[in-house]
C-alpha cells in the first residue's frame, strides 16, 4: 500500500481535564477527499488543528507523506508545509488587507513574488471561484458571507496546494450559497487533483464533497467508509446521523 | 492606509512646529557655542562638585565640569574640565572650588595668572584650591574648644577674630 | 472546591500560595513571550510593509497627541514654578526647571502613558479580535510566522518610535514652558533657550531616550501579549484591551523607578 498524504497515528489532546483526542488513528490517501463527520465538540477542529501544526498533542504522531511533522522546528515546517490549504470557518481573512492581498497573502509573504505578480495571480484565482476582478480591491468587512467563503477558498487553492482543509465550508450560509461553496469545493479538488479533508456536520455537503467518510466520537474515529456507504451502515451513530433522529445514541 | 488624512496632517503640524522650534533654539545659541577643550585639576576634597558644574572666570561660565574621579594612588580628586576654546588660561591659573551660595551648589572658578604661556588641551591647572568644609567652619565658631571656652567666656574678642577666618561667600 | 475548602488561615494561606503561584507563572508567560518576540524582531525574515505601517500608526500618528501633552506640560510646569517657586526665588530658574523636569522625567513618562492609552490598546484588540476570528491560525497556514507578520514589527515600532516622540515632547515640552515664561515674568525667549541650553547635560537628554525606549518596548510587548492571550470572543477582546493599557501604565511607572534609581547610582 502507497504511503497515505496524510495520517495521524495514536495522536491525544487534552484541554486540562478534558480529554478531546484519545489516540485518533487516521488517514488519507493521496488524491482522496475525505469528510471527517462528528457531533459539535468531539475534537474534529482539534484533529485538523493538529494537523496543521496550530496545536501540538501530548502523544502520537502526524505524518505528511509519511514524514513526521509533529514537532519539527519553523523552518522545516514552513517547507513541509507549503503544499497546504486551509479554508476556515468564519473564512479568517485579514481585515486589514484588501481581497487580492488575503488571496496573495502566502505569494507576498511566504514566496517572495513581487505585489504586481502576486495580484495578477490572485485575481487569477478569484476567477476560479467565480469571483469577478473588481472584488480584488474590496476591503473583506464590504463582503457577504458566502463572498467571504468563496475569497477564503481562492486563498486556499492560490498556492496550488497538494492537501486541502475544510472546517464547516458550509455553516451559516443559506442553502443554495452552501450548495455553491460545495460544488466549488468538489470541482476545484477534481481539478487541482489534490487531496482534501473536511469537518462538517452537515451530511448533505458531506455527501456532495467527500469520497469517504469518516465519524469522530469521543476522541476516536468510531466508522469509516466510503460516502454511498453512509445510508446502510449499521453504526448507530451514523443511523442518528442519516435519520436525524437521537434516539439509540447515550 | 485609508481615512487618515487628518490625522496625517496633524502629524505634519506637530513636525513642523517642533522642526522650526529647534531651528530658531540652534539659531540662538549656535552663535557663541563654539568647539571646547580639557583641562584637568587636582584637589584635596571635591566637596559635591558634579559632572555639568559650571566652570567661571570672573563670575562668566566658560565651561563645565565633566568628570569627577579619585586617583586611587594620592587619593586626590581628579576633575576634568572642559572649557571654551576660545578662553585661553595661562598656564599659572588657580582653580578654586566655590560655593553658589550658604546653600547653593559648588562650582569651579579659575583665577587667571600671569605667565605667558597658556594650558595646553589635556594641561593640568597646577593650582588649586579645595572644597571649604563651611559646616566645620561654622561650628568651629560657634562650639570653641572646650578648654578655650572659659577664656572665650572673659573675652568676647575669639569669636570675631575666627569670623574673619571664614573664606569670602 | 465549595465542598472541600479548608476553612479559616488554611484557607488563606491555600488562595495566598495559588495566587503567589499564578503570578510567577504569569510573569514567566510574559518573559517567554517577550524572549521569542525578541527573537522574531531580530532575526528573518522581516516583513519591511509591516514595520513601516506600525511607525505609521504607532509613531507618526502619535505625533499630534504626544506634541499637544508636551506643550501643557511645559506650559503647567513653569506655572507651578512661578507660583509655588517664589517662595525661594526659584521662578529665576525656571527654564532650568522646566527643561530638567521635562527630559528626565515627565518627557518620557507622558510620551509613554500617552502611547500606552492609544498604541497598546490598539494593538490588543486588534490581535486579539484576529486572533478570535481565526485570521492568526490562518496566518500560519499560510506559511507566515503570525510572531513575525504581527509581534515583531509592533514591538521594533514601539521600540524606536517612543524614543523619537519623547525628543519631540523635550523640544516641545521646553517651548512650552518657554511661552509660559514670556507671559508671566517677561523672559524674552532667546535668554530661555540660553539658559536652558546652558544648563541641560546630554545625559539628562539621553537617560530620558533610554527610559522611553525601555517604556515603548513595554508598550509593545503588553499590546501583544493581551491580544494573543485574549480569550472568550468580543468580551475577551475588550478585556485585553483594558489589560493592555493598564498593565503598561503600571509597568511603566515601575520601570521609570527603577531606571531612576539605576541612573541615581551611576
Amino acid at each position: 500500500m502507497a504511503t497515505p498524504k496524510l495520517e495521524w497515528r495514536g495522536v491525544s489532546k487534552r484541554f486540562g481535564a478534558n480529554k478531546v483526542l484519545d489516540g485518533l488513528d487516521l488517514s488519507v490517501a493521496e488524491g482522496r477527499s475525505l469528510a471527517l463527520l462528528g457531533r459539535s465538540g468531539q475534537g474534529k477542529s482539534v484533529t485538523i488543528k493538529v494537523a496543521l501544526g496550530l496545536m501540538v498533542p501530548e502523544a502520537g504522531s502526524v505524518l505528511l507523506d509519511g514524514v513526521d511533522v509533529t514537532h519539527q522546528r519553523e523552518r522545516e515546517r514552513r517547507a513541509s508545509f507549503a503544499g497546504i490549504g486551509m479554508l476556515f470557518q468564519g473564512a479568517a481573512l485579514f481585515d486589514s488587507l484588501p481581497v487580492w492581498e488575503n488571496v496573495g497573502f502566502r505569494l507576498i509573504n511566504a514566496d517572495g513574488v513581487p505585489r504586481a505578480e502576486a495580484r495578477a495571480r490572485a485575481i487569477e484565482a478569484l476567477g476560479l471561484v467565480r469571483l469577478a476582478p473588481e472584488v480584488a480591491d474590496l476591503y473583506p468587512s464590504e463582503l457577504s458571507g458566502g463572498m467571504q467563503k468563496r475569497v477564503g477558498l481562492a486563498r486556499a487553492i492560490a498556492g496550488q496546494p497538494s492537501l486541502l482543509f475544510f472546517d464547516e465550508p458550509t455553516t451559516g450560509l443559506d442553502p443554495i450559497t452552501a450548495g455553491a461553496i460545495n460544488e466549488l469545493i468538489r470541482d476545484k479538488v477534481t481539478s487541482l487533483g489534490c487531496t482534501a479533508v473536511s469537518i462538517t456536520h452537515d451530511l448533505h455537503s458531506a455527501r456532495t464533497i467527500a469520497d469517504d467518510v469518516a465519524m469522530l466520537d469521543a476522541g476516536r474515529i468510531v466508522w469509516q467508509g466510503s460516502a454511498s456507504e453512509l445510508d446502510h451502515a449499521d453504526h448507530p451513530l451514523v443511523r442518528a446521523f442519516v435519520t436525524g433522529n437521537p434516539a439509540g445514541v447515550e | 492606509m485609508r481615512a487618515h488624512w487628518g490625522e496625517t496632517l496633524m502629524g505634519f503640524v506637530v513636525l513642523a512646529f517642533a522642526g522650526i522650534f529647534l531651528a530658531y533654539a540652534l539659531g540662538v545659541t549656535g552663535r557663541s557655542s563654539t568647539g571646547s577643550y580639557e583641562i584637568s585639576a587636582r584637589f584635596g576634597e571635591a566637596g559635591g562638585i558634579q559632572p555639568g558644574a559650571k566652570v567661571t572666570v570672573s563670575g562668566v561660565k566658560v565651561g563645565a565640569v565633566s568628570s569627577v574621579t579619585i586617583d586611587p594612588k594620592t587619593y586626590m580628586a581628579v576633575i576634568r574640565l572642559s572649557v571654551d576654546e576660545s578662553v585661553k588660561l595661562p598656564s599659572d591659573s588657580t582653580a578654586k572650588i566655590t560655593s553658589d551660595g550658604l546653600l547653593g551648589g559648588n562650582h569651579i572658578t579659575i583665577m587667571p595668572g600671569g605667565a605667558a604661556d597658556d594650558l595646553k588641551p589635556g594641561g593640568e591647572v597646577a593650582n588649586t584650591q579645595g572644597a571649604v568644609d563651611l559646616f566645620g567652619l561654622i561650628g568651629q565658631v560657634m562650639r570653641p574648644k572646650s578648654d578655650a571656652a572659659p577664656a572665650a567666656a572673659s573675652s568676647a574678642a575669639p569669636a570675631p577674630k575666627a569670623a574673619t577666618d571664614l573664606p569670602e561667600m | 472546591m465549595p465542598h472541600s475548602a479548608p476553612g479559616g488561615v488554611i484557607g488563606w494561606v491555600n488562595a495566598l500560595g495559588r495566587a503567589v503561584l499564578d503570578g510567577v507563572a504569569a510573569v514567566g508567560r510574559v518573559g517567554h513571550f517577550a524572549a521569542r518576540g525578541v527573537a522574531a524582531a531580530v532575526t528573518p525574515p522581516w516583513y519591511p510593509r509591516q514595520i513601516l505601517g506600525q511607525f505609521m500608526a504607532v509613531g507618526f500618528l502619535s505625533l499630534p497627541v504626544v506634541g499637544l501633552t508636551a506643550w501643557f506640560t511645559g506650559a503647567a510646569l513653569a506655572l507651578n514654578i512661578y507660583s509655588g517657586g517664589d517662595r525661594f526665588n526659584a521662578e529665576t530658574v525656571m527654564p532650568q526647571i522646566v527643561a530638567l523636569g521635562i527630559t528626565r522625567e515627565l518627557g518620557p513618562v507622558l510620551a509613554a502613558l500617552m502611547l500606552a492609552g492609544r498604541v497598546a490598546s490598539a494593538m490588543a484588540s486588534e490581535i486579539g479580535a484576529m486572533r478570535a476570528t481565526e485570521q492568526v491560525d490562518a496566518m500560519f497556514t499560510l506559511s507566515t510566522e503570525p510572531r513575525r507578520y504581527l509581534i515583531a514589527p509592533r514591538l521594533i515600532a514601539a521600540t524606536v518610535s517612543l524614543p523619537l516622540l519623547t525628543l519631540l515632547a523635550d523640544l516641545i515640552g521646553v517651548a512650552g514652558g518657554m511661552q509660559v515664561s514670556k507671559l508671566l515674568i517677561d523672559l524674552p525667549y532667546s535668554i530661555y533657550i540660553t539658559n536652558t541650553v546652558d544648563f541641560i547635560t546630554r545625559w539628562d537628554v539621553e537617560s530620558g531616550l533610554i527610559k522611553s525606549a525601555v517604556f515603548g518596548f513595554i508598550i509593545g510587548l503588553m499590546g501583544c501579549y493581551h491580544g494573543d492571550t485574549a480569550k472568550g470572543g468580543a468580551r475577551g477582546v475588550g478585556r485585553a484591551t483594558t489589560s493592555a493599557m493598564v498593565s503598561s501604565a503600571v509597568l511603566i511607572l515601575a520601570a521609570d523607578y527603577l531606571i531612576s534609581s539605576i541612573f541615581a547610582r551611576l
